[in-house]
């Protein structure tokens, strides 16, 4: 390998692409260990200041470059000015650290964050000169491992991988690298390679698996190779706090999303709620402990220069030691302008009191709530344990406090939902806006302002409503109209998410192994960058669903029979079938469940079948 | 200056591989590094409290720049060579602080005070030589005013004044090099490599700007002397 590699010749390309920040590495906190004798390039498939921020990534750099004579590096997805002049100029897709074309590493590790990145994945293998089918790899090519959110159903990208690490990646990685060495150093082929990852648990190897059909096409399961896992289960930390995460992040020269140090507090959410996929996958709670959480705040910020940083998680007001986390906080920065940031909030009183401590003294950031439904019918249909009077009673402290903007989100299409819930949105955001109004002085109402954001409910792998059938397109479309009709105009700014992009990421969530020609035939098509509004095209899909004889509509907008197969049943996130059937039932009855955290067990069988527990405030519960 | 404050002015290079950041990115960074040497910077008073900090001139994306200046308000008094040291440990080597003293709150403030730069044009290509480039500049010079169009403004420029010494060209390994200084003022100013690229294409020239330096930021005293911030 050349010393600076293929730099000089990425740098000839910069002065004529947007952003050149995004590709010249030299970060604060960047590692560079040119002599290390195994290397993995750890990729996001977007660009730079979407995939900086990602903190799996950051975690497993840190945990990789701390491993004896292993590298970590980075790579992003080069935007489509760089991509044409790079295959202009013949130069392969590099990592930034060494400026090291990616077909040279050991392995590429691609996190798959989100559905609408999957076509950038091939785009990925292919601006790296690898085939982009794992079929075709060669002992030559390096091994390419996916992980991340989207693992639990990795069908429809499943034969772009060698393998794909189903959970939490801290120990995991180690195990990865180690059964890969050892295949090397004994010789072993690439076949035989996989066979041995096959035996790390966690780590799933599509080609050891393969989707079987009854004669009439119908999908009837997926079967093991002899000697691979019936069912691979998802890795899961007992405790957080035995990994110190990563406290000394790399500090992005470009301005990038999530631009602050992110320190993660707990990890998992058993609030409950039935659409939420990362609730479901990411259990049990396993909460940090005050001390080295402040720790870690100070230790980052310090190492970093941030003058922001966010506590992390799926539901961080929800920890049982914020308050006295936050006091801690507030004391020892006090007069740095350094901001503490909490990514979302609870819809009650102590959300808005949490909200208020971080804000003392500083600027009023927006306050976002999430009711998620307009009626308590359609909140207890998906487990959403707040009230409108909850809801109303927060917003009242917020404005009274001096907020004078609040975001909330809800979502349209979720089972049962009628017309009645929908123009239920409506009202609620109504009565929100007079609630807004009269907590606020005459003078300041002007400027008062309530955003709107509504999404269309894609039912997720993994979770109750995996059955579900999510609402065909017409449908979408006419409820959105119904809702725009029942939504007050004055001081609401209402914005959707794009019904054609929930329909392709339903296909994607639910889809089994033979979405991939689709993906294939859109990205051949050009399809790339497909979360940018911009830059997705939702009849390239249709003409690429049709080419490969798949009827799109049959997976997104079919309801299945719990008797039924599905494409992501060898794949185990812990939670029983037994415990999803049980909650789409209560759901249909508007039944509540308990979060576990604090009352009694919901019986999803993860702590018994993981061999983990529930983790408050550093403490197992045992 | 607010009682109590103290104003550090601090030299800095971007170079190498950082010549690529914006001048936001470098406002940033630089204001990172300052908060990891943990110097008692003081905070503005307002709606938003932020670091109180001054730039000089902004470097366009792909300039490097070796003296540029910054300006920043301490709390308490910190010895200059102290502050200096852990700036320079908490930067990254391209994006390093050099040189530091405090100056008065009376002097005026860094974008007004620099008038004078001076650039390096790298040029490379067949026919990158002194001999080719001296003449291709000469004959744009000579033309007396300069004509741009940038993000759709016309701008003309009066070389006798934006230019303040005659620009010189000198042999590199593999082309050349052209060293122009330029009067910045109010209304803009000449960005050097597009004088030298528009003389080697109107005197047809195979040749191409590789890349320019600022190697000096300056300030011109009433008396016409050209002195440096620090």
């Amino acid at each position: 390998m050349t010393n600076g590699g293929l730099w000089p010749q990425v740098e000839r390309l910069l002065a004529s692409v947007e952003r050149p920040a995004r590709y010249i590495d030299r970060e604060w906190n960047a590692v560079h260990q040119p002599g290390a004798d195994y290397r993995a390039a750890l990729v996001y498939p977007d660009t730079y200041e979407i995939g900086q921020a990602n903190q799996a990534i950051a975690i497993l750099y840190a945990t990789l470059n701390g491993l004896p004579a292993v590298v970590a590096e980075r790579a992003y997805l080069p935007w489509l000015d760089m991509s044409t002049a790079m295959r202009d100029a013949g130069v392969p897709l590099f990592s930034l650290e060494s400026c090291t074309a990616l077909s040279e590493f050991d392995l590429i590790g691609i996190t798959v964050p989100y559905e609408l990145t999957y076509s950038n994945i091939l785009e990925v293998l292919d601006l790296a000169g690898l085939p982009i089918r794992a079929s075709e790899r060669t002992e030559a090519h390096p091994l390419v491992i996916g992980g991340g959110p989207s693992a639990f159903n990795p069908e429809p990208f499943a034969p772009f991988f060698d393998a794909v690490l189903v959970g939490e990646g801290e120990e995991a990685v180690a195990d990865i690298v180690a059964a890969h060495r050892a295949a090397k150093q004994s010789g072993l082929d690439r076949a035989a390679t996989l066979m041995a990852l096959s035996a790390v648990p966690g780590v799933y190897v599509p080609a050891l698996y393969r989707p079987e059909y009854d004669a009439d096409g119908a999908f009837i399961g997926v079967s093991a190779v002899p000697g691979a896992p019936d069912v691979v289960t998802k890795r899961v930390l007992a405790d957080l706090d035995a990994h110190r995460p990563p406290t000394a992040p790399i500090v992005p020269f470009m301005d990038v999303v999530h631009d602050r140090f992110g320190v993660e507090v707990l990890r998992g959410c058993t609030r409950g709620c039935r659409f939420c996929q990362a609730g479901m996958v990411y259990r049990p709670v396993r909460e940090r402990s005050a001390d080295p959480i402040v720790r870690d705040v100070l230790a980052g910020l310090a190492c970093t220069g941030y003058d922001e940083v966010s506590l992390t998680s799926l539901s961080t007001t929800d920890h049982s030691q914020l308050e006295e986390v936050l006091r801690r906080l507030q004391r020892r920065l006090e007069g740095t302008g350094v901001s503490v940031s909490l990514p979302s909030l609870r819809v009650d009183a102590f959300g808005v009191e949490m909200a208020r401590l971080v804000s003392a003294g500083g600027k009023k950031s927006g306050l976002t709530l999430a009711p998620e439904a307009g009626t308590q019918r359609m909140r207890d249909v998906i487990n959403k344990n707040v009230t409108e009077e909850d809801l109303l009673g927060s917003v009242q402290r917020a404005f009274e406090a001096g907020w004078r903007r609040v975001k909330l989100y809800f979502m349209i299409g979720l089972p049962t939902e009628t017309d009645d819930d929908v123009r239920g949105i409506g009202e609620l955001v109504g009565r929100v806006f007079r609630v807004a109004r009269e907590a606020t002085p005459p003078a300041q109402r002007g400027g008062l302002r309530v955003a709107v954001s509504v999404s269309t409910f894609v039912p997720k792998a993994q979770t109750p409503f995996q059955w579900d059938a999510q609402l065909p397109l017409e449908e979408v479309r006419r409820r959105q109209s119904v809702l725009r009709e029942s939504m007050p105009r004055k001081g609401v700014e209402l914005h959707w998410h794009d019904s054609d992009v929930s329909f392709l990421e339903g296909v994607m969530a639910r889809g089994g192994r033979e979405v991939a020609d689709v993906i294939e035939a859109a990205w051949r098509d050009g399809a790339t960058f497909d979360a940018w509004t911009e830059r997705f095209n939702p009849s390239r899909w249709a003409a690429a669903f049709e080419a490969c004889g798949i009827e799109p509509a049959s997976i997104a907008n079919r309801e299945r029979t719990p008797a039924e197969p599905l494409p992501w049943d060898h794949i185990s996130a812990g939670v029983s079938k037994r415990y999803l059937l049980r909650e789409r039932e209560r759901a249909l009855t508007g039944e509540l469940t308990p979060d576990c955290s604090f009352e009694s067990c919901a019986g999803c069988d993860v702590c018994q079948d993981l061999g983990v527990d529930i983790v408050l405030g550093g403490v197992a519960r045992g | 200056m607010a009682e109590g404050e103290f104003r550090l002015r601090v030299r800095y290079g971007k170079v190498g591989r950082l010549r690529w950041l914006s001048h936001l990115e470098i406002v940033h960074a630089l204001e990172r590094i300052i908060r990891r040497a943990g110097l008692p910077y003081a905070l503005t008073r307002g709606f938003s409290p932020h670091m109180k900090v001054a730039f000089g001139p902004a470097l366009p994306v792909g300039t490097a720049g070796e003296n540029e200046y910054l300006d920043v308000w301490l709390t308490r008094y910190t010895g200059v060579e102290d502050a200096l040291g852990v700036l320079a440990a908490c930067a990254p080597a391209d994006l390093a602080p050099n040189l530091a003293r405090f100056v008065g709150e009376k002097e005026p403030s860094l974008t007004a005070a620099i008038t004078i730069a001076r650039y390096e044009v790298a040029i490379e290509g067949k026919e990158s030589s002194t001999e080719n480039v001296r003449t291709a500049l000469e004959s744009v010079v000579s033309a007396g005013t300069f004509e741009v169009e940038h993000k759709g403004k016309h701008k003309v420029f009066d070389l006798a004044r934006s230019l303040p010494e005659e620009a010189r060209v000198r042999d590199r390994e593999d082309g050349s090099v052209v060293d122009v200084t330029v009067r910045m003022g109010s209304q803009g100013s000449l960005r050097p490599e597009l004088l030298v690229v528009r003389a080697l294409e109107t005197a047809s020239v195979d040749a191409t700007v590789l890349h320019t330096t600022r190697t000096d930021t300056l300030i011109e005293t009433p008396e016409g002397v050209w002195v440096r911030p620090v």
